[in-house]
């Protein structure tokens, strides 16, 4: 299962964002991975908050999710509602 | 001999000199070649890296706590950043690969943080720096396999200026801003860690001067001037003199009044217990604004009655035992959250609990009176206590005089409750803090209702001035000299003072000393501020005349753009 979305957050996959991201990725069954979809660099573990920073994706930059396992569709649901969130409303989002 | 410049990036806006002492750590990652695969026992190395990654980490949960109480929960945070990428899935990949190869731990390490390091390297800004946090992470582990001595920054003599190539997160935790007068490194900006927890400590910091610090030589006397930028390496009679004299201002402790007599009162704002003693120490004369959201986050349910009365009673007794005289005044604030100081179990909203929603005492006296009333037990109680004679009680963002009458009727009722109980118990002073648009405009009438209004000029300007704080884009609106506010202060201070009220300030402009001589004209009974800024405003109170500052503070009122303001200080 695959989802191709817009980031949000301005500073992109870095900061906070990306602690959220990583977190809530752990926090899942499933498998997922992610890369930048205009990035020449191989898709990293979403739940490493070290590949996930080094992708050096930006607000604006197109991302590709892909999932595996049971609650894939969930954790997709999840990491695409934090994507979707300016920062400044992050510390308001209720996450999984 | 001439004194020698260097030029860099001030850090903090403070001036120290001592002597230089270098801090070079021993480089770990010069490894001797690795064995042959066939003679390394892949399993004992598996161990031993297990082993140096466990030590590390109680290396670095130590290091977040004792950061977090000396410097705060901003500083702390990169401890935990580097707890994440210790155990990374990347990096745990990378050493279990290499392991397999046959490589010792120590090389396994090197080459699984090699990647990671280079990749950031090559970006821009924070990211850049990130590559600094993977190198201190990748020779913590280096350090613990190979058995190297750490190199103790934590035991250097009083008076000491370190000078290093930069200093890392693990570095820093170390220092004591006792004894350091100055850090000044050849690398970094003023975003590197070394910098930000410089300035919480106020240690004067200069970075980025680049390798012509090589030539200072440890046991040289050094001035570090974090305000202009400059290390200045055996400076000569009257750059020493004039160093000394910028260093710290020294300590008021008594109480202060302006040259002509008139007493302000200065007191320290607080956000935990712990920052009590050190507000004693900058001479604060009490606690105008105790901050009490700290005891409801980061925890699954609220506080209960005798904990906060621990908290609240702890505060009055560090400041009852370090001062003399009369019971110090401690004005605790009633719980204020809403939609940007989020707090798990009370479910807020951002749009219904933000900046204009229902926050503060909205929330008490609705949703979360529960809390009030519990909250209000607790003050109650310690109100009757020694140490708690000089307790007062704030509300937060009251806007009408409906809402004071509420709050104040509940005071009653936890009062009654605590009578019938036959728990002992006193009412405290009770006031008001101002900042909302309409509270300036109520002030004679909650003045008449309260002892005293307390001016928050941070949710004021936001208020008056419609600008959201934590926007950038409004950043021009948020100066609390903006002729709008200026005006609002002024008149909260005459209304307050015709209803029989004592009125304070306890928003930032509160601890800026430049703007010291106006707060008194504008007729100001109380300045509460980080405790940092204690002694220079204590300096300036007492410098001041009143007619000047009246004088002063009539021509700012006349002035009607934020340039005409500023022109007038």
């Amino acid at each position: 299962m695959e989802r191709t979305l817009t980031v949000v957050p301005d500073d992109g996959l870095h900061a906070r964002p990306a602690a959220t991201f990583v977190e809530t990725a752990g926090s899942f069954d499933a498998e997922v991975t992610v890369e930048a979809v205009d990035g020449n660099r191989p898709a990293v573990s979403a739940d490493s908050m070290l590949g996930v920073t080094g992708l050096g994706v930006r607000g604006g930059d197109d991302v590709r999710l892909v999932a595996e396992g049971p609650d894939a569709e969930a954790a997709l649901d999840a990491l695409e509602a934090i994507l979707s969130t300016p920062e400044d409303e992050l510390d308001d989002m209720e996450l999984p | 001999m001439t004194e020698r410049r260097y030029e860099g990036i001030g850090a903090t806006p403070t001036v120290g000199i001592g002597t230089a002492t270098w801090y070079r750590p021993t480089d770990v990652t010069d490894l001797d070649e690795p064995p042959a695969a066939e003679d390394v026992d892949a399993a004992a190395e598996r161990e031993r890296f297990d082993e140096a990654q466990a030590d590390a980490r109680a290396e670095l949960e130590a290091e977040r706590e004792s950061t977090r109480e000396r410097v705060g929960d901003d500083e702390a945070a990169v401890f935990d950043a580097h707890l994440k990428f210790l155990e990374d899935p990347q990096i745990e990949s990378g050493v279990e690969a290499a392991l397999d190869d046959g490589l010792p731990a120590p090389h396994a390490v090197m080459e699984a943080f090699e990647g990671p390091i280079e990749q950031f390297e090559g970006m821009d800004g924070m990211m850049a720096e990130r590559a600094d946090d993977l190198r201190d992470i990748r020779d913590r582990l280096l350090r613990l396999l190979t058995g190297t001595e750490r190199t103790d920054l934590g035991s250097l003599p009083d008076g000491s200026v370190v000078l290093a190539e930069m200093l890392t997160p693990s570095d820093t935790a170390q220092l004591d801003p006792e004894a350091i007068t100055g850090i000044a490194t050849s690398k970094g900006g003023r975003t590197a860690h070394a910098a930000i927890i410089a300035r919480s400590l106020g240690i004067p910091a200069v970075v980025g001067i680049g390798d012509e610090l090589d030539a200072i030589e440890d046991g040289q006397q050094v001035v570090v001037d974090g305000e202009a930028g400059v290390v200045i390496a055996e400076p000569d009679e009257e750059t020493r003199q004039r160093a000394a004299e910028s260093t710290q201002t020294p300590v008021v402790e008594e109480s202060v009044a302006t040259a002509d007599g008139r007493e302000i009162e200065v007191a320290a704002n607080l956000g935990t217990p712990v920052e009590a003693e050190p507000a004693v120490d900058r001479g604060a004369d009490g606690v105008g604004l105790f901050r009490t959201e700290f005891l409801f986050q980061d925890r699954s349910a609220a506080p209960d009655e005798d904990e906060q009365y621990d908290a609240y009673h702890e505060v009055c007794e560090t400041f009852a035992a370090g001062l003399t005289g009369e019971e110090p005044r401690i004005v605790v604030r009633t719980l204020d959250v809403g939609g940007d100081k989020p707090i798990d179990y009370l479910d807020l909203d951002p749009e219904e609990n933000g900046f204009l929603g229902a926050r503060g005492i909205r929330l008490s006296l609705e949703e979360h009176a529960d809390l009030f009333e519990t909250q209000l037990r607790a003050l109650l109680r310690v109100a009757a206590t020694d140490a708690g004679a000089g307790l007062a009680v704030m509300f937060p963002l009251v806007s009408t005089v409906e809402e004071l009458e509420a709050a104040l009727e509940q005071v009653e009722q936890v009062a009654d409750d605590l009578e019938s109980e036959g728990v002992e118990y006193a009412i405290p002073e009770l006031g008001v803090m101002v900042e909302t648009p309409a509270s300036t405009y109520l002030a004679d009438a909650f003045a008449e209702r309260v002892d005293f209004l307390s001016i928050g000029t941070n949710d004021l300007t936001q208020y008056i001035q419609s600008a959201q704080r934590d926007l950038d884009r409004m950043t021009d609106y948020q100066d609390p000299l903006a002729p709008a506010v200026v005006r609002a202060i002024d008149r909260t201070v005459t209304a307050g003072h015709a209803g029989g009220a004592w009125v304070g300030m306890c928003g930032e402009m509160a601890g800026d000393p430049e703007l010291t001589e106006l707060l008194v004209g504008l007729g100001l009974d109380e300045l509460s501020m980080s405790a940092v800024t204690i002694p220079d405003v204590k300096t300036a109170i007492q410098e001041v005349d009143t007619e000047a500052a009246d004088a002063l503070a009539e021509s700012v009122l006349a002035a009607d753009t934020l340039a005409e303001v500023q022109d007038c200080l």
